[in-house]
């Protein structure tokens, strides 16, 4: 019946207005792409803000984009395009995943899309970058400042004289931009120099030169020679050689392995700090990063140098000088042929380190090496990096060696063929160093090349810590200890991160950060593979001396931080529960020091199975004597505990006896947890059954326990009491229902009674019109019979009168050729018309008793009707 | 297989890795009371116009502003919009339509009716209602929580369903008449889901009423599904319930089967079962063996394992959901994370998705306005606060409201793909999305009680705590309170062996030794087990019990990594 109306379906409604109509930007809400193109034209920077109307992203970020807009405008288009109307063009054309989408176009470059957070400050940055994607460097102070930074730096130098622009230069510029693409969070700055002068404390003396700027590393100057001087390249170049020192996290919400594969490459110290992008200066910043600069300023005469601010420290030019004395230095040592080692501390799940813990690692690199254009022994760390996959390869090579030996092995790398790499493994002991050298000066690891070790890799247990072998100085002075350079000499190295608390203090709340902290700083330490984390105190502030402070004590043999237990903090003590709520602060009080036996329930919120217990043990706790027992609960989810009361699965129910609450017990698991069971496991391990003879102590404890338990039977009476009034009550109810239901019954009788007088009415009633039917059934059959008769009757007549036509007929005939003489013609004549009368009287009755009949019928009809039968 | 999974693999991979900009790091957080009250105002301009013009039909008819009659004729949309009204707060509303539904519905009627929506929507929303109804302000009786209006109704609707379990397998019919039982000539194959989808239901039905009919035909069903799984642990979407032979062969987590898995887990948690739970365990493993891929279900054989699918279904996100509730909150929050960018692409879930492909499937590309994502956004949102999970809901408010509000209500999605509507809205929608919505915007609902509340009601079988938390939501949203099944019936014997342990508590020479009783295989262990399945089970569950020494009914404790584990973020070696 309703198939009709099923089928009725509405189109979508038509899109509408997205921004404001008195928006600064152009809302091309019918997705007409067609004429953003033709829009584009007419800008030198266009941004483009591809949404869906539907999506709660596009609608968040449109007023971000709105207050971009707002401060842009004049220098920006902004275009927004519905990109999801399917009668649009822009539905037609583009496939999108997600909304919104953001394109920004530099002229004809472009789209480069915008994927960094949702923020106006963060998006007017980007934006501002795609304007001036170089920065032009105009003297010697202003390249100091431009290198001082602590993100990387690319300055090109490019003379302009004779022709309007030099060769290459577009190139470099388009470079600039298309790193933008690459790296979205605009990572790596460009900068352009054109003045001879400033070029050369760079060392670049040739205009189209461009010169990758490290601080800890050597600088590097683009291979011209090796590689084509193509915008990709540079950027290419830029990406894989840049050093991060410290380095920014910005989740982007979606699914994402960021954390997981920084995390992963060790310890590492997360500082949150409140960023605007927009500012000119950012003191805290530069403070961090002076901290993370001398962290890793490992070349131990580079860091006897003056500050960096000075610049002349860093050039190639004198690195290099630097790196051919340690290198003359160095070939003092037997190992020292090659260049290219790396200490392997190997991790200690790894199979290996059953026998050796720590491995030199050598490539040798007499074929593969090429000295780069300042001169300086290029060590290729993707070559470490396959000889560290190799060698965990080759990792059954190790089993059958005795410990406390120098073994060493060569093995051709699987991914050059030219080159091989030696490894010696053994044991270490933390203060004695086995080595043959200790003080020669090793290649700096930059981390960034190893952070492709670690993504590439499926087998997440194989990778390793990578350790500059300073690291095994033993007669190192703690007490003494300076940042400078530490990352080397510590076996504890820690990559550095930041990120914004604006954006991500969510983790920081989880490390423990407490929610009201103003400003929003914060500092830990993060060792995934321990499983540990250290959290700089919150009272202290947040500045260069105190995090240096951290950085050391994390770094020492012994070290003073404890591991940071987060806190629930929306647990108020003072609130009284029935089962205790414990947490990491009160745990030891509650559990420890309490003259209580206590049972501890290790549950969390989300688990189905801990939930369905609630009901359980609030019974218990209402049970027993609240003055030697307490039934206490921590939710391990949001509250840690020392590794010695942590337990693996939830929920686990222990009990902490009075007196012996080192001897807690834990309550089997293949039992079932209800109440008898859990007070038969507290009755079996409580410290109340004593044996030995009564004290005066004693007989007090005794008096106490009666004590209890008069109360306990107090409530139980009470409890039986209510249980009696709740008993009569449910008396009451079903007494009610009861009277309720005999009265029901009472009145079904009577209706019965009523029904059943009814029915015999009904029946006297039915056999009254049976007789009246058979009567009248009767009277019609006489009736038929009469008729019948009158019919025969008629009929006889009517032959009679045939016959008495054809006799008159006959007789006539005779009469007429008799009595032509004699005519008494009259008296014969008057015969056949009284035949005629009595036949038409008797068709009148005939007719009558027909009417009479049918009548009759009607009416049995009617009668048979009312008594149901249908006959006829 | 390996072919297929070689041709899958770097397709999912990439999947994986189209990541969506910028969600987790919106500038100003969610407004948390905003959306609540959005929600609210939807439910509200639902409910009314059901009321005003669909009012006593089944469903309202949101396009031509009328009702009709869809799964039988018992106001269902009242029915299952019930207890989301006390989760709203509205007790007086709550209280007039008890009142209507205990003088209007009537079940003594010819239709014929799906047995498994009878009981989800029907069953589950009347129990719900009873045991919500003190809560709600109604006048009980005295046996309350073990006697009541609503509780009889709900019985007498699950007394209709019963002749449909009469088969030599147990596995019931698909469908009832409510007058005449089992229509002669009635098909006899059954979805896996409307086999196995009684427990929840059944078991709070015996528990309260005494009776222990109901549990014990779900049960016989749920071992009927468990004998008859394939070789290498998996059933299939059809069953034919007299000869017990796969009519359809696909395995996989969604439409025909989900319900089925889920209630494996709930009846566990409700009824401290371990044979449910190591039933749900042993296709767990199966499920990631044969149709998991790179955090996605597949549909694969049920014999031989070989994809047959590489679809994604709107019905399968209620698993993660699932999965955070027995403690696998890091591959719950993996799967929700893919799920959740099909939501992206279209604003809504279709009911197919073909993963490969990265689109809908024809002739699936509906949004019946489906609660499943939503609801494992809530379960996730319990267990990890990631505001991600919050972001979920924001778009769905959004997408709902733009897409599919209507002047009459809101209307099903007929095709994601051009947002073109349907004159529908499911029951569900007041039932379940809302529900869930709601409860995601509002942590401190009392459905979210983590222990620290409870109710206190003194019954004629003794004194009973009530409203504890751990409310076990039925696959129609419909929550059940664990703690009232321990409230009748059964309780005076449990009583009267506390009241001797407590006696021997306070007497100071311990006279007894006491020993525990061994958790007996059947959740309470009255049930005399069918000796015939006993057998057969055998040696599955002694492997299971020898391999695991941990409890069953136990969750892993989340692991270090899981406190960064928020905006999207993941870690790998927890698996």
């Amino acid at each position: 019946s309703c198939s009709r109306a099923k089928d009725v379906t509405m189109p979508a409604k038509l899109p509408v207005n997205f921004f404001s109509t008195r928006s600064a930007v152009i809302d091309l809400f019918r997705g007409q792409l067609d004429y953003a193109d033709q829009l584009r034209q007419d800008s030198e920077i266009v941004l483009y803000f591809f949404y869906a109307p539907w999506c709660g992203q596009s609608i968040a970020a449109r007023e971000e984009i709105e207050h971009v807009a707002s401060r842009l405008s004049d220098q920006v288009l902004f275009v927004a395009v519905n990109c999801w109307w399917n009668q649009g063009k822009c539905r037609k054309q583009k496939h999108f995943f997600y909304f919104p989408v953001i394109h920004l176009y530099h002229r004809s470059f472009g789209p480069i899309e915008y994927k960094g957070p949702m923020s106006a400050v963060y998006i007017e940055k980007f934006v501002r970058r795609v304007m001036t994607p170089l920065l032009y460097i105009s003297s010697r102070s202003k390249l100091l400042d431009f290198l001082s930074n602590y993100e990387p730096g690319v300055v090109g130098f490019f003379e302009f004289n004779a022709s309007p622009q030099p060769p290459g230069y577009l190139t470099f510029f388009t470079s600039a931009l298309h790193s933008l693409k690459k790296d979205y969070l605009g990572t790596i700055r460009f900068g352009v120099v054109t003045d001879k002068r400033v070029a050369e404390e760079i060392s670049l003396v040739h205009s189209g030169s461009v010169y990758l700027h490290r601080h800890a590393n050597t600088s590097l100057i683009y291979p011209k020679d090796i590689m084509n001087f193509t915008a990709e390249n540079i950027c290419k170049w830029a990406l894989e050689n840049r050093e991060m020192l410290i380095r920014w996290l910005r989740p982007h919400g979606g699914k994402s392995l960021l954390l997981n594969n920084e995390l992963k490459k060790g310890p590492a110290l997360l500082i949150f700090i409140p960023y605007n992008p927009l500012a000119e200066i950012h003191p805290l910043l530069d403070e961090i990063t002076k901290v993370a600069l001398e962290y890793h300023k490992c070349n131990k005469s580079q860091a006897a140098k003056p500050d960096l601010q000075h610049g002349d420290s860093d050039s190639p030019a004198l690195d290099s000088s630097l790196r051919d004395a340690d290198l003359q230095f160095s070939e003092t040592f037997p190992i020292a042929k090659y260049p290219c080692c790396n200490t392997v501390v190997l991790p200690q799940w790894h199979s290996i380190s059953r026998t050796h813990n720590v491995c030199e690692l050598c490539v040798n690199q007499t074929l593969g090496v090429k000295p780069n254009k300042v001169h300086v022994p290029h060590c290729n760390f993707l070559e470490i990096e396959a000889a560290l996959d190799s060698f965990y390869l080759q990792e059954h090579t190790f089993f059958q060696v005795i410990s406390n030996t120098i073994e060493c092995s060569n093995f051709f790398s699987f991914y050059s063929p030219f080159s091989y790499y030696t490894a010696c493994c053994r044991t270490v002991n933390r203060h004695f160093l086995s080595f043959i050298s200790s003080e020669k000066t090793i290649f700096q690891t930059p981390k960034v090349a190893f952070s492709s070790h670690g993504k590439k890799d499926n087998t997440q247990f194989s990778i390793p810590h990578i350790e500059d072998r300073n690291c095994f100085i033993p007669d190192l002075n703690i007490s003494s200890m300076n940042i400078t350079g530490l990352s080397c000499r510590t076996n504890k190295t820690l990559n550095l991160y930041l990120l914004d608390s604006n954006l991500f203090w969510i983790y920081a709340e989880r490390l423990g950060a407490s929610r009201s902290t103003h400003p929003k700083e914060f500092a830990a330490i993060v060792d995934l593979k321990e499983e540990v984390h250290y959290v700089l105190d919150q009272n202290q502030s947040l500045v260069g001396p105190t995090l240096e402070n951290f950085i050391k004590n994390f770094s020492v043999l012994y070290s003073p931080l404890k591991r940071h237990l987060v806190d629930d903090p929306s647990v108020h003590f003072q609130e009284e529960h029935v089962v205790t709520e414990v947490t990491t602060t009160t745990f030891h009080q509650t559990v420890f020091l309490s003259a209580k036996n206590v049972l501890l329930l290790y549950y969390a919120q989300w688990c189905g199975f801990c939930a369905s217990l609630n009901h359980i043990f609030i019974q218990l706790a209402r049970l027993l004597p609240p003055d030697s027992f307490t039934v206490a609960r921590i939710d391990v989810t949001r509250n840690d505990l020392p590794w010695e009361f942590m337990t693996d699965r939830l929920p686990t129910i222990l009990f902490f006896p009075h007196q012996r609450k080192e001897q807690s017990v834990k309550f089997p698991e293949d039992f079932l947890v209800n109440v008898p069971n859990l007070l038969k496991f507290i009755l079996h391990h409580s410290s109340l059954s004593s044996s030995e003879p009564c004290t005066k102590e004693c007989l007090h404890k005794e008096s106490v326990l009666q004590q209890g338990h008069i109360s306990h039977l107090e409530r139980e009476i009470q409890k039986l009491r209510s249980e009696i009034s709740a008993l009569h009550q449910a008396h009451d109810q079903l007494e009610a229902q009861l009277s309720e239901a005999r009265r029901e019954e009472q009145r079904l009788q009577q209706q019965k009674h009523t029904l059943e007088k009814q029915h015999k009415t009904l029946q006297l009633h039915s056999e009254q019109l049976q007789a009246t039917y058979d009567q009248k059934n009767q009277e019609l059959l006489e009736m038929a019979e009469k008729l019948q008769e009158l019919a025969d009757a008629s009929e006889n007549l009517l032959k009679e009168n045939a016959l008495l036509r054809i006799l008159v007929a006959s007789r006539g005939g005779k009469l007429q050729s008799k009595d032509e003489i004699k005519e008494p013609l009259q008296s014969e004549q008057t015969l056949p018309e009284d035949n005629d009368i009595s036949l038409s009287t008797a068709t009148t009755a005939a007719t009558a008793a027909l009417e009479e009949k049918s009548m009759d019928n009607i009416d049995t009809i009617e009668t048979e009707h009312s008594s149901g039968n249908r006959t006829e | 297989s390996a072919a297929v999974q070689r041709f899958l693999g770097p397709l999912l991979c990439l999947w994986a890795l189209r990541l969506p900009a910028g969600s987790g790091a919106t500038a100003r957080g969610l407004d948390v009371a905003s959306y609540r009250e959005r929600v609210r105002a939807m439910f509200y301009h639902a409910y009314e116009h059901y009321l005003e013009s669909a009012f006593p039909y089944d469903e309202l008819r949101p396009l031509t502003c009328d009702g009709q009659d869809t799964w039988g004729s018992f106001s269902l949309t009242l029915i299952d919009a019930l207890d989301t009204l006390l989760i709203l707060g509205n007790v007086s509303e709550f209280q007039r339509v008890v009142n209507v539904l205990q003088e209007g519905v009537d079940f003594d009627i010819d239709v014929n009716a799906s047995v498994f929506e009878t009981n989800i929507r029907v069953v589950g929303g009347l129990l719900s209602a009873h045991l919500l109804s003190r809560k709600a302000g109604v006048q009980v009786e005295a046996g309350w929580p073990c006697s009541g209006p609503l509780l009889r109704m709900a019985e007498g609707a699950a007394r209709k369903l019963l002749p449909a379990f009469q088969t030599p397998t147990g596995m019931p019919y698909g469908t009832v008449n409510l007058l005449h039982g089992v229509n002669p000539g009635e098909t006899p194959v059954t979805c896996t889901a409307g086999i196995g989808t009684f427990i929840v239901e059944f078991a709070t039905l015996s528990h309260l009423t005494g009776d222990p009919v109901f549990e014990d035909v779900a049960r016989k069903a749920l071992k009927a599904l468990w004998k008859h799984r394939s070789d290498i642990g998996l059933v299939g979407n059809h069953i034919d319930v007299i000869t017990a032979k796969w009519v359809a062969q696909d395995a996989g987590i969604g439409a025909g089967v989900d319900s089925y898995f889920e209630y494996l887990v709930k009846g566990a948690i409700l009824l401290q079962d371990k044979e449910l739970m190591s039933m749900f365990l042993e296709y767990n493993k199966a499920i990631k063996n044969y149709t998991k891929f790179d955090d996605w279900y597949l549909w694969v054989q049920m014999y031989k394992g070989t994809v047959s699918m590489p679809v994604f279904q709107s019905l399968e996100a209620y698993w993660p959901g699932l999965q955070s509730l027995i403690g696998d909150v890091d591959n719950a929050m993996r799967t929700f994370l893919n799920y959740y960018t099909v939501w992206k692409q279209f604003g809504g879930l279709p009911e197919f998705y073909n993963i490969p492909q990265g689109y809908t499937v024809d002739k699936r590309e509906g949004y019946p306005l489906r609660p499943e994502l939503i609801e494992s956004a809530m379960y996730l949102y319990r267990a990890t606060r990631d505001p991600t999970l919050l972001e979920l809901g924001r778009d769905a408010v959004e997408s709902i409201e733009k897409i599919s509000k209507v002047d009459c209500g809101f209307a099903t999605i007929k095709d994601l793909r051009d947002h073109r509507l349907d004159n529908r809205m499911e029951s569900f929608f007041l039932a379940e999305t809302i529900k869930y919505l709601y409860l995601l915007f509002d942590p401190d609902n009392f459905m979210h009680n983590d222990g620290s509340d409870f109710d206190v009601v003194v019954t004629p079988y003794g004194e009973c705590v009530l409203s504890a938390g751990g409310y076990i939501f039925n696959t129609e949203a419909h929550p059940i309170d664990p703690a009232a099944l321990h409230c009748c019936r059964k309780r005076k014997e449990e009583q009267w062996e506390v009241e001797d342990l407590m006696r021997e508590f306070y007497s100071r020479k311990k006279t007894k030794k006491f020993t525990l009783k061994r958790v007996p295989d059947h959740g309470e262990g009255e049930n005399a087990k069918d000796p015939e399945d006993a057998s057969s089970e055998k040696g599955g569950e002694k492997r299971n019990s020898k391999k695991s020494s941990h409890s069953l009914l136990s969750c892993p404790s989340q692991s270090f990594n899981s406190k960064l584990a928020v905006l999207g973020q993941v870690f790998l070696d927890n698996t």
